[in-house]
């Protein structure tokens, strides 16, 4: 039994010495490249259908959201509301240490008055302050709202680029790294798309705080490739996977939990870190597969060794 | 092990973030006055905003519950009765048959501020119907309505200007923890200032029945008399419109002189302020069926000394002119975004959150070790986390920031850089060997700096961003990755340097 690690040990330097990245990089490339044109094709078929590239939550497209306190059964009232408030959704929060409900979301673009009544109207009771929150946002100001995050992702994503290009001063390096971020940015929200999540406006924060994210890791390996000589091309690549790699994993262990073992925290919280962690993943990809091709086919053309 | 001046550095900006947060308040007894009800007896006595109750008739008061308790034991009723409020500014007797009007809660146990999606509150963002507000107009408003909310007796409540990425303004009202006002009520319903006599209007606030408001000099004046009884008065003259001063005739003409007082007019003028009744003048018998212009308001103000009855006499004269020149709200005003959160929800979040960060710091942890099979590695990296975090709620802390939940997802999103950041260091520091160790940092430390002005250009934007929703998240990331870079990953590639050497 005590060899079985050994075994494994020298069945995985196999694959290693076997794995050839100068053959395999253009074909590895092409994977992320093409999750990445079927991902922007998805969006483009998602805006023809509703005229936009997300599903919007109240705070995006206007209206009310009620939370209340206890343990509200959401199938005994689902039905009641929805034949008054057609576009209702509910979520529930959960305390992390009982795993009880603590408070039920609903809901719907209708007015807070509106929805109140109609809330009260189904379970039967007058709502007082200890009981319930109440969010409302107007459908100008989040209309708004959505503009100008949608502008302040742009700008992000142009004061990134120049900051980039001001590091590497190289034009094909530099877009490379350009190149994966967007890449990360774009596969994210097509998946959010998919699963039919309703993005909050701090939800598309957590897209802007995706690029600071994911930029650690392609200025980690452009870097290591340009600017060091010691080792051969391959080995430096790969040592900047291994570090880069776990740098993604420790930071996918600090992002994870708030989705999916701390379901009691506000929604706004819980979806920055679903979409980092969904980010984190397509950036795996993005950096050690597209960006790393491109350098490597980069430094071939260049002759650095 | 000789610690170098980076580490010195951070082991002073931790010390500095400590008495910034000052978690030792939490040891501190009493409870704390959150708000003080205008014009109540609470207040004339002296009681205010910030003070701290130690006792109530000589029994200690540790907590928000022996105040409460304490005072339902009382059992006010149709009786005066008295209490002897002990505060850290004084002892106050009050003589009254109503509880203190007074918001008490527990003492804050931190400097730190949680916003008002953890704490629980209202607030309210508003803006002009079918206008765009300069800055200007949007302070104005401002002014209008805090003063309005100071009429209302509504102490513990927060307006702030506000504007966005495209230059739109706001104003924003916040009031912080439990309210049973409706904040919608307040802001809609504001502003009406009306003359009566009998139910009969005579003149209301603003330009269409007031056509001036005396506001200095001869017209306007507040004045104590000269052995001082605990009050000052003050008089100011307003000029009304000629539409006005005619309705004023009319309607004094079949207004009979009083028997008892033969110099007046039975019949009195009533001024009310949002339907409560401020003052009430008597009417000259000359004055009757005359149209006049010219009405002077009066009234009077006390306070302990001459000074405050003179202060409160100057206010009170100032809102009522501020009331009686903008008459309601100068613009229609609307709400775009009302926000209602329970204390209860808040609170089970704020513990949440503390928990996600324990199992983050765990898991972490674990992570670390497994990977690098060092102790010290691990604490080393653990201890950087924390400090950053801990200084960023220190800077939080001391520009009184409150901190909502994208905040604390800021905090906790700066960390996970942070440690991306630390292990480049370790990496970098423990391969390649061929060159210098001072080297092999040099090349961190420049992919370090690299994704530091990456990840702080791509938060600057969020600062404008629709009201300001979403600064608290771009605000903590910002301080977290400066923290880092300026402060804890000098220290900790000195930390590595040394533990590697």
């Amino acid at each position: 039994m005590e060899n079985v690690p050994e075994i494994i040990k020298e069945e995985k330097k196999k694959l290693f010495k076997n794995f050839n990245y100068d053959k395999s990089y253009k074909i590895l490339f092409f994977i992320p490249f093409v999750i990445l044109l079927i991902s922007l094709i998805y969006l483009g078929v998602f805006y023809s259908k509703n005229g936009d590239i997300i599903y919007k939550d109240v705070s995006l497209s206007g209206g009310t959201s009620i939370t209340l306190n206890g343990e509200i059964d959401q199938s005994q009232i689902e039905i009641s509301l929805k034949e008054k408030f057609p576009d209702v959704s509910f979520t529930r929060l959960e305390d992390i240490t009982t795993g009880k409900q603590i408070a039920l979301m609903i809901e719907s673009s209708a007015s807070p008055d509106e929805l109140k009544a109609g809330v009260e109207d189904v379970i039967g009771y007058h709502l007082n302050e200890e009981d319930f929150s109440i969010e409302f946002t107007g459908a100008s100001l989040s209309n708004d709202f959505y503009r100008q995050l949608i502008l302040a992702l742009i700008i992000s994503f142009v004061l990134m680029s120049i900051v980039i290009f001001v590091m590497f001063k190289t034009f094909i390096p530099s877009t490379a790294v350009i190149f994966a971020i967007f890449a990360d940015i774009a596969i994210p929200l097509a998946l959010i798309d998919i699963m039919g999540i309703k993005i909050s406006a701090a939800g598309i924060a957590a897209f802007l705080m995706l690029v600071g994210y994911s930029v650690d890791t392609d200025i980690l390996l452009t870097s290591r490739a340009l600017k060091s000589r010691e080792e051969p091309l391959n080995t430096r690549i790969f040592k900047a996977f291994k570090t880069g790699s776990f740098m993604t994993i420790t930071a996918l262990a600090a992002v994870l939990p708030a989705f999916f073992i701390v379901t009691g925290l506000p929604d706004s919280f819980r979806q920055i870190f679903l979409i980092l962690a969904i980010g984190l993943f397509a950036d795996l990809i993005n950096t050690w597969l597209t960006n790393a091709g491109i350098i490597k086919w980069y430094c071939k053309r260049k002759g650095i060794q | 092990m000789k610690i170098g001046i980076r580490v010195w550095i951070l082991i002073i900006v931790l010390s500095l973030s400590l008495l910034a947060i000052s978690p030792w308040k939490t040891f501190k007894e009493g409870a704390l006055i959150k708000s003080v009800e205008i014009n109540s007896s609470a207040f004339d006595q002296g009681l205010r905003q910030g003070q701290i109750i130690t006792s109530i008739d000589g029994k200690a008061v540790r907590s928000f519950e022996d105040f409460s308790k304490l005072i339902s034991d009382k059992n006010y009723s149709s009786e005066n009765l008295k209490t002897i409020v002990s505060t850290d500014q004084g002892e106050f007797i009050l003589f009254s048959d109503k509880p203190p009007e007074i918001t008490v809660s527990d003492i804050p146990s931190s400097n730190i501020k949680t916003g008002l999606d953890l704490s629980g509150g209202s607030r309210a963002l508003v803006k002009a119907q079918d206008k765009e507000l300069t800055s200007s107009e949007v302070s104005d408003l401002i002014d209008i309505v805090s003063n309005r909310l100071n009429v209302y007796g509504i102490a513990d409540v927060q307006i702030s200007s506000i504007s966005d990425l495209e230059g739109n303004n706001f104003m924003m009202v916040e009031i912080a923890g439990a309210t049973t006002t409706d904040l919608k009520d307040m802001l809609s319903s504001q502003g009406k200032f009306e003359a009566k006599i009998g139910n009969q209007t005579v003149f209301i606030g603003g330009e269409k029945d007031i056509a001036s408001v005396s506001r200095g000099g001869q017209e306007a004046y507040v004045e104590c008399p000269s052995s001082f009884s605990g009050f000052c008065d003050f008089k100011f003259s307003i000029t009304l419109s000629p539409e006005a001063a005619q309705k004023h005739a009319d309607i004094t003409r079949n207004i009979p002189i009083n028997a008892s007082n033969p110099e007046y007019l039975s019949q009195s003028l009533d001024l009310y302020v949002d339907d409560n009744l401020q003052t009430t003048l008597l009417i000259g018998k000359d004055l009757q069926g005359r149209v006049t212009t010219q009405v002077s308001i009066s009234g009077s103000e006390k306070g302990d000394t001459k000074d405050e009855a003179y202060k409160a006499a100057q206010n009170e004269m100032k809102k009522l002119q501020t009331i009686l020149i903008t008459g309601s709200l100068p613009y229609k005003i609307e709400i775009v975004k009302m926000d209602t959160i329970s204390p209860s929800l808040g609170e089970s979040f704020t513990k949440n959150i503390i928990y996600l960060g324990l199992i983050v710091f765990f898991i972490i942890s674990i992570i670390l070790f497994v990977k690098y099979r060092k102790i010290k590695i691990t604490l080393s990296v653990i201890l950087t986390m924390f400090s950053e975090a801990f200084i960023t709620l220190g800077i939080a802390a001391l520009i009184s920031w409150n901190l909502d939940a994208p905040s604390i997802a800021g905090i906790i999103a700066g960390m996970g850089t942070g440690i991306n950041d630390q292990i480049v260091i370790i990496d970098e520091s423990i391969s390649n060997k061929q060159i210098s160790l001072k080297e092999r940092i040099k090349k961190a430390l420049f992919i370090i700096v690299g994704a530091f002005f990456t990840i702080v250009v791509a938060m600057l934007p969020l600062f404008w961003v629709g009201a300001g929703m979403l600064k608290g998240f771009a605000l903590t990331t910002i301080i977290g990755v400066s923290a880092g870079i300026l402060i804890t990953r000098p220290a900790f590639a000195e930390i590595i340097r040394r533990i590697s050497e």
